[in-house]
């Protein structure tokens, strides 16, 4: 994990995510859609490895910001399985481009014409996904919504992630099934990001 | 809202011990509550079923309390496969105290509880091993071991998929003990020329050790057919229906697979274990031992000789339960104890904590398994393509030395260094030969002399990939086989290479290494359950570790003459 | 059968009493070893046995095996970079974010971000921020400073925020970011940080009056930052920071004397120089005897490798080393090539495209072991073999069978290592050279000039034609047309520039766009094949004249590249030549043409020995 940044303030951020509304169909060529499971930044608020789930979106939308991409966010609420996740949000997006994540970190680009098994990119392994990765793999997206061939996020692996996250991941993920409301079609949602007293 | 709490609160204060105690590679493993109504428990769950069994018409109807109606395809296929019909209601209604004390009864021979378990439901097993502790589990798995003999297996693998380093890994692998060797790759477009590389390098240090590659699965299949591998062990199987068909499969469809390798003769067994189907979310509420033993009856069911388990790459799901090891053991006790060989985990990175990778082992070595790891890492455990094994190389003298404490044979010996290097030697320049032979790319002496000393991938010279990968895709496309490999050593001076593979080879003929826990001894006669089966009837009987392999494992690295104390036992 | 550098060709056939020839099957393989060694033996038996197969034949029918007398013509390759670029004092940041902020020029000192909350207002100020620094407070820490007067002009970030901090300003500045090193620009300096518009270039900092009006700098003091803005031109952003003695050198690097021997002279030339010098100086020696470089320079090691490894390779077992000076170089091809490296002294990983010049050395021995590999062909078949004829000669005479040819012919061999041509005459008379570069040089210009570091995808480009993937269902191929598919493209293709194999599109890892990657192929090859055409033509042509040549049949692998054989015509067109790639006995195409020429000269040797039998035809 890297660390934090020591050198300047450490404000801690928090982001509530708030339903504007069923999700619809982008028409803008140029964005991205943000698709979160059901628990994300709700029931949960940190991945597996505690980064908090508001840097965890301010980082995908800062990636996408700064190819100068539009980005928008909606919820899945009726299946935690990240493959369905994304690729509902790849069929909503204007581009076709999706970022869809998990509640623990796991995380995939998607693209609407993909079967929804395939996937562009996807980072399985959660407890190695920290901020910087996130800022990159929004950009990733973004570069592909343009048409662009950026150089895929490199994965990394860890022998010593099993005996330290395994359980815990097959916990959240378990937790985070419970949270599925079946039925229950996406929602847009807005972010608001606040920064909170560090005490 | 979702608040990030601050990491850091003030803290309160420490004291030094608690540091050193923080500080232990142990606390740098997970741990997580149970969660029964998810399915994360070890065995111990209300969600379980409880036993039960009807028969009508020489037909199962009802299993653990669900009607025929009612099945889901596992149900099915253990209900039609797996049970004995005509010794079902009688068995399964003993009690289960009754039958957990055959199984450690030395007045109960193997036979006459294989003669009960044939009978049972899978919640009846799980009613069974849920009433014995570890040692008592210990205790059936010393009796309920198909073959008398205890063994080992080991993985071959290299982190650059270098074929040289395979070979020259294996061959010191089956010198020092191995009876199986595995292999699998990083780039699976080098599989042909890592399968070759393993089966040379075995044969080199040991005639008669068997090899497998793991693959996908037609790959795999196709490597066996054309013997250029001699078993196959990686063909999964899973507890719930529902985790099944996520993997576009069924009970038939791998009986099916099953039965392709047997058309050849080629050994075989299932893949399982505790923690796959709450991993992946679709544990239906069940406890992870009872999923195990529906699978332990599907691959019973399906007619496959054995199965590899003890939750192997899910081991940190039981690992992080309470009693997850006893479950892990028990798994093991139950594939023996259903007349399967069992090849019993210890085979993937487990714990940062030297003593409790240590621990877990014991309920597989101290009684002896089929093989005692599925496997053992042969290589260094960066170089481990399996994702790195509970036990590699640097533990060789610590597993030696174990072995020798406490007198148990956990498959392995010590060897002194100028056989190693004579069979790494060799190896080498016994692949640099077939390579050539078979217009393969080429291996340099260089190459050749790395492999004699080196420990990693790293210490090879880097091969031309495009080269070997052209290589790798001639040997699929020109039909290279297994006789073709004999042919080429035979060509290239290494005769009793050669004639170690022809050998192998020609049990397909025989058949032999399709009985239960087959494997090849040094002078290539199959030991089995058949031949080799497993009398253990209390003190002083079953395998005892004596005579010329107590004299073999009593050698170490360093172990003071009584003699001459100024000198160590060569 | 014929032992080629990179492949092994066998043809099988029966000779009538009268000479007629009936050709039974062909086979090829790749050469195992280096041509001309033992080590050829197994691809040698691989390739009799593949054609043997083809033709429903047994090894025990085979009267004789025919075999090349292989001209012991192998080649190396070496590359050595010629120009460097050095930043001293960190003055300036060339390097190319692809996603600055803001636009416009801003001029001021520099101070880091953590001292702009004491910053007085005042002089205008460039802000420097260190990794760590979130967008948002970079934002924040810059609109403050603003508010309190600070006139902050412009921006130095290490992360990749540039838009983002200047989407959240108040007013927008031009915003460099992406800069590894920032904490070496050295502060308390005057800084000018200029960003353009999305699809242009820089205009103020790639200017040399630019840079003395912004600097205030005096006529000497412009000269003195000439590289500067040269440096700086094409970049859509940059940062000059101006220090008391910080510089932008592109210096040569001095890589020392090539000295070539031949046509009883001695020439020296500066490899520095570049390509042309070099060929010029070539020109003037033939034929080379050999060719060294001066002992302790670049050049020296470049050639001293190239012998070495021929050495090693010849050699075969230790009884048997074959000496360093026993190899003489007998050809030289120089190509002018680029290499991205990073620059030295840059704050950002900056990349400069240095000039290197790679050299295809082709070396003769005076070894040729094809004796011993006939004796083993012989051993591992059981019949008699026989080594016979000059490969040009069998070349052309191969080259014969091809539909619409006649003589005079020449033919170029376009191979792996070397580029060799013979000419055979109306009268008969066969001649032949072997020049230095061939497919090897190609790949490998290719790697370097797109900094692939992979020899596998270089090959590649080299091979196939190149595409777009635009979307899952449609790709967009380098001419232009685009092609539908009915199944979804792999996803590891999408938006990649891609080659098209026969196993379908395979991505190539460049962020270079297509026309790009088309370039520098087409100008690699072009630089080897279409020069060294020209180069060895003129060598077998009557009095060096291509117009004298009436038929050209291009043979060898590189035959049957798909451009290739048409910029080797197009260059060819203007003397009056017909051009086109061969199809030896009208059915292998620019394969088999030596062993099948073998064949002809032994049907034609056996007749001959009959007095009576009319002297056999020559096809065409």
């Amino acid at each position: 994990m890297t660390t934090p940044p020591t050198t300047s303030a450490q404000p801690r951020r928090t982001v509530t995510l708030t339903e504007t509304g069923p999700a619809t169909r982008g028409t803008r060529r140029d964005e991205v859609v943000i698709a979160v499971s059901p628990a994300f930044a709700g029931h949960f608020t940190r991945t597996i490895v505690d980064v908090p789930h508001a840097e965890v979106l301010r980082q995908l939308l800062a990636g996408i910001e700064e190819q100068g991409v539009a980005a928008r966010i909606i919820r899945v609420r009726d299946t935690a399985d990240l493959a369905a996740i994304s690729h509902t949000g790849a069929r909503l997006s204007g581009s076709g481009i999706c970022v869809g994540i998990l509640s623990r970190g796991t995380t995939m680009i998607h693209q609407k014409d993909l079967a929804r098994l395939s996937n562009l990119e996807l980072f399985p392994q959660s407890p190695l996904l920290d901020e910087p990765v996130f800022r990159r793999i929004g950009a990733n997206a973004a570069q592909y919504a343009k048409g662009e061939s950026p150089e895929p996020v490199p994965t990394r692996n860890d022998q010593m992630a099993r005996p330290r996250w395994q359980a815990k991941a097959a916990l959240l993920h378990l937790k985070e099934f419970e949270c599925i409301e079946p039925g229950r079609g996406p929602v847009e949602v807005q972010p608001a990001f606040e920064l909170s007293s560090t005490g | 809202m979702t608040e990030t709490q601050p990491r850091r609160d003030p803290q309160p204060r420490h004291s030094l011990r608690t540091e050193i105690l923080e500080a232990r590679p142990m606390n740098l493993d997970g741990f997580v509550e149970e969660w029964p109504e998810k399915g994360l428990v070890a065995m111990e769950s209300d969600f379980d079923p409880a036993p039960s069994v009807r028969v009508e018409d020489g037909r199962i109807v009802e299993l653990d309390g669900r009607a025929r109606a009612d099945f889901d395809f596992m149900d099915t296929f253990i209900a039609n496969h797996a049970i004995d019909v005509a010794s079902a209601e009688r068995c399964t209604s003993m009690p289960s105290a009754q039958i957990a004390r055959m199984l450690i009864d030395p007045g109960a021979s193997r036979d006459e509880v294989l003669a009960v378990t044939r009978g049972l439901t899978p919640a009846k097993i799980l009613d069974v091993v849920k009433l014995m502790n570890v040692v008592e589990i210990m205790q059936g798995m010393q009796k309920m071991r198909a073959r008398r003999t205890p063994a080992n297996q080991g993985h071959s693998t290299s982190a650059r998929d270098n074929p040289i380093q395979v070979a020259a890994d294996a061959a010191e692998g089956a010198l020092r003990g191995f009876a199986e060797l595995e292999t699998t790759l990083g780039v699976l477009r080098y599989a042909p020329l890592v399968a070759i590389a393993l089966q040379v390098g075995a044969q080199v240090g040991r005639g008669g050790v068997l090899t497998q590659c793991a693959l996908e699965e037609a790959t795999e299949l196709e490597l066996g057919m054309r013997g250029i591998t001699a078993y196959a062990e990686t063909i999964s199987i899973y507890g719930t229906e529902s985790v099944f068909i996520d993997g576009d499969d069924t009970p038939w469809s791998k009986a099916f697979l099953a039965s392709a390798y047997a058309s050849r003769g080629i050994k075989m067994r299932f893949t399982s274990g505790t923690g796959s189907e709450v991993q992946m979310g679709n544990a239906e509420g069940k406890s992870m031992l009872y999923l195990e033993i529906r699978c332990i009856l599907m691959a019973k069911g399906a007619g496959v000789q054995g199965l590899q388990n003890g939750s192997i790459s899910c081991i940190g799901v039981p690992g992080a339960v309470p009693g997850g090891l006893r479950a892990v053991a028990a798994e093991n006790l139950v594939a023996s104890m259903v007349d399967l060989e069992c090849a019993s985990g210890n085979d993937q990175s487990f714990s940062h904590s030297a003593m409790r990778r240590t621990a877990r082992a014991m309920p597989q070595l101290l009684p002896g398994t089929d093989f005692v790891c599925s496997g053992y890492s042969a290589v260094p455990n960066p170089d481990n393509m399996f994702a790195g094994s509970n036990f590699d190389t640097e533990d060789y003298d610590d597993w030696n030395t174990i072995q020798r404490d406490l007198q148990v044979d956990g498959g392995l010996r010590h060897v002194r260094e100028d056989e190693i290097l004579q069979a790494r030697n060799k190896a080498a320049r016994a692949l640099q030969t077939l390579f050539a032979q078979l217009d393969l790319p080429a291996i340099t002496d260089q190459e050749v002399e790395a492999a004699t000393y080196a420990n990693s991938s790293n210490d090879y010279p880097l091969r031309d990939v495009l080269t070997d990968l052209k290589g790798a895709q001639a040997v699929m496309d020109r039909g290279l086989t297994g006789l073709d490999l004999v042919r080429g050593l035979e060509a290239g001076g290494f005769h009793d290479v050669a004639e170690n593979l022809l050998t192998v080879l020609r049990q397909r003929v025989s058949g032999d290494l399709l009985q239960t826990s087959a494997v090849l001894t040094a002078d290539f006669t199959p030991l089995s359950a058949i031949n080799d089966a497993n009398d253990y009837a209390g003190p002083g009987t079953g395998y005892r570790l004596a005579g010329e392999r107590w004299e073999q494992l009593k050698k170490l690295r360093h172990v003071t003459s009584a003699t001459n104390p100024e000198t160590e036992v060569r | 059968m014929d032992i080629g550098n990179s492949t092994t060709e066998a043809c099988v056939a029966a000779i009538d009493p009268d000479g007629t020839v009936h050709y039974l099957g062909t086979d090829l393989t790749h050469t195992t070893g280096v041509k001309g060694t033992p080590d050829n033996t197994a691809g040698a038996l691989t390739a009799v046995r593949g054609a043997l197969h083809r033709a429903g034949r047994r090894a025990g029918e085979v009267t004789t095996v025919l075999l090349n007398e292989a001209t012991p013509v192998i080649s190396g390759l070496a590359m050595e970079t010629i120009t460097e670029t050095i930043i001293t004092e960190s003055t300036m940041i060339g390097h190319n974010p692809t996603t600055p902020g803001g636009t416009g020029l801003g001029v001021g000192t520099t101070v880091s971000i953590d001292d702009l909350a004491e910053q007085e207002p005042g002089s205008p100020v460039v802000c420097v921020v260190p990794h760590g620094w979130d967008f948002d407070d970079t934002a924040t820490a810059v609109d403050r400073a603003v508010g309190r007067g600070v006139d902050v002009v412009a921006a130095v970030l290490a992360g990749d925020d540039a838009v983002l901090v200047t989407n959240r300003l108040t007013v927008p500045i031009p915003v460099v970011d992406e800069v590894a090193a920032v904490e070496k620009v050295p502060l308390g300096m005057l800084a000018a940080v200029e960003v353009a518009a999305p699809g242009r270039t820089i205009r103020t900092l790639s200017n040399s009056y630019g840079l003395a009006t912004v600097f205030g700098l005096d006529p000497d003091q412009t000269r003195h930052v000439s590289p500067v803005a040269r440096a700086l031109t094409g970049n859509r952003s940059a940062v000059v920071v101006r220090t008391p003695s910080g510089d932008v050198t592109d210096r040569r690097i001095p890589v020392g004397e090539l000295v070539l021997r031949g046509a009883g002279k001695s020439l020296r030339v500066d490899v520095d120089a570049g390509a042309d010098a070099i060929m010029e100086t070539l020109a003037r020696v033939q034929p080379l005897d050999d060719a060294h470089g001066e002992p302790g320079t670049h050049v020296g090691g470049m050639l001293a490798q190239v012998r070495d490894t021929m050495a090693d390779t010849m050699a075969d077992g230790a009884a048997d080393l074959v000496e360093v000076s026993d190899i003489a170089i007998r050809d030289v091809l120089a190509v002018d090539t680029f290499v991205p490296a990073e620059v030295r002294g840059g704050l950002a990983g900056e990349v400069a495209l240095e000039n290197a010049v790679a050299l295809a050395a082709m070396v003769r021995t005076s070894r040729s072991r094809m004796q011993l590999v006939a004796d083993l062909v012989s051993d591992g078949l059981g019949t008699a073999t026989a080594i016979g004829g000059i490969e040009g000669e069998m070349a052309v005479s191969g080259a014969l069978t091809t539909p619409g040819v006649d003589r005079p012919v020449a033919v170029l061999d376009l191979g792996g290592g070397s580029t060799d041509a013979a000419l055979l005459t109306r009268e008969g008379e066969c001649s032949a050279v072997h020049v230095a570069g061939a497919g090897e040089l190609v790949t490998k210009l290719i790697d370097s000039e797109l900094a692939l570091g992979d020899r596998e995808v270089a090959e590649a480009v080299k091979r196939y034609p190149l595409a777009k993937v635009e979307s899952f269902f449609h790709i967009r191929h380098e001419d232009g047309t685009v092609q539908f598919f009915d199944e979804p493209l792999p996803p590891q293709v999408f938006a990649r520039v891609v080659v098209l194999t026969s196993d379908g599109p395979v991505p190539v890892p460049t962020r270079h766009a297509l026309d790009h990657v088309r370039r520098v192929r087409r100008e690699a090859k072009r630089r080897v094949f279409v020069v060294n055409a020209v180069r060895a033509l003129r060598q077998v042509a009557p009095g060096a004249n291509l117009r004298a040549l009436d038929f050209v049949v291009l043979l060898g692998g590189s035959a049957l590249d798909f451009e290739i054989p048409d910029m080797i015509a197009d260059a060819l067109a203007g003397s009056g030549i017909v051009c086109g790639t061969g199809n030896v006995l009208g059915t292998e195409g620019p394969r088999n043409a030596v062993a099948s020429g073998l064949v002809r000269a032994y049907a034609a040797d056996s007749v001959a020995a009959v007095p009576d039998a009319p002297a056999p035809g020559l096809a065409g």
